[in-house]
């Protein structure tokens, strides 16, 4: 998504990305960028939280209206919650045992196959190995 | 107690979850090599916002996928579905009310179950604002945008395909919303 942002800008549609992942889209470089900290799939606020989803909306409208520069970043003032544990379970490999870390190498395995088997059907001309 | 605790600092680990080495320890742990290359720029385009929100025309462009007949769970709560995942720029209307899900993606299905679409496919907000004047005009379609590994397709194909659509639509500002 934030390659999309960079596109548009480029060729003169303003942008702005709503995301949780802040360090990707950072890393990549996007004009706008609003920030929720939050488990990933809550871009756009919290769920059955209308005013979340609301207040998430206009803290964009309000930076495509003020962003000075480029990399623009603001932070929701949003939580998720009082604890903030979950930020240390997804994909840690240090609070994973041996026998978690197998199963997960074998789901992967057989996601890839499923993956592999729709492109394939998709486009059996753009077998190019991605996932 | 030093005297540092007397401020009361937030603990160290409430910070944004530091996704790129997360994912590369993950997948190395698995045995993958490899590690995947996260699109980088020190350059980023700017084009200025001239036209007040209230006379522009605003277009969605969401990860969300359409419902995919015979591709199994993709509703909330739903385990990660590859086989939901689509690989061409999508349109529908933008007073549509279909199914949009995230199972194609990798949210964390721990604290996520995606149950309330609200939270990651803006589009009721957005027709809320069009309706209260906070924006001119709701785009008549959105745009959804597949999620894939390969960034060459992604900017050479998909970027192309959502620019082209929202030209043809007038559009003056794009809402990205990533999951």
């Amino acid at each position: 998504m934030s390659l999309t942002a960079r596109y548009l800008e480029a060729r003169g549609i303003p942008s702005v990305v709503m995301g949780s992942a802040k360090d990707i889209v950072e890393h990549c470089g996007v004009p706008r960028f609003v920030f929720s900290d939050f488990p990933l799939g809550n871009s756009a606020g919290k769920p059955n939280d209308t005013a979340s989803q609301s207040d998430t909306l206009e803290l964009a409208f309000r930076v495509l209206e003020t962003a000075p520069a480029a990399r623009t970043t603001v932070q929701s003032p949003e939580h998720w919650s009082v604890d903030a544990s979950w930020k240390e379970d997804f994909q840690n490999v240090d609070k994973m045992s041996e026998d978690e870390l197998a199963r997960r190498r074998a789901d992967f395995d057989e996601i890839k196959a499923v993956g592999q088997r729709v492109r394939d059907d998709a486009h059996p001309d753009r077998r190019d190995g991605t996932s | 107690m030093s005297a540092a605790d007397s401020l009361e600092f937030t603990p160290g680990y409430d910070m944004p979850v530091p996704y790129m080495k997360r994912l590369t320890d993950y997948y190395l742990a698995l045995g993958y090599g490899n590690p995947y290359r996260w699109a980088h720029f020190a350059d980023v385009p700017f084009t200025p916002v001239t036209k007040p929100l209230a006379e522009s025309r605003v277009a969605l462009v969401t990860t969300a996928a359409p419902h995919k007949e015979g591709a199994g769970d993709q509703g909330p709560g739903a385990p990660y579905n590859a086989a939901a995942k689509f690989y061409e720029v999508y349109v529908d209307s933008s007073d549509s009310h279909a199914f949009r899900g995230v199972s194609h993606v990798g949210i964390d299905r721990k604290y996520t179950t995606a149950e309330d679409v609200n939270s990651f496919f803006p589009l009721r907000a957005m027709r809320e604002a069009a309706a209260s004047g906070r924006i001119g005009k709701l785009a008549p379609r959105f745009c959804g945008t597949p999620t894939n590994r390969s960034q060459v397709t992604t900017i050479d194909q998909d970027c192309r395909d959502i620019y082209a659509i929202l030209q043809e639509d007038e559009v003056d500002l794009a809402i990205l919303v990533a999951n």
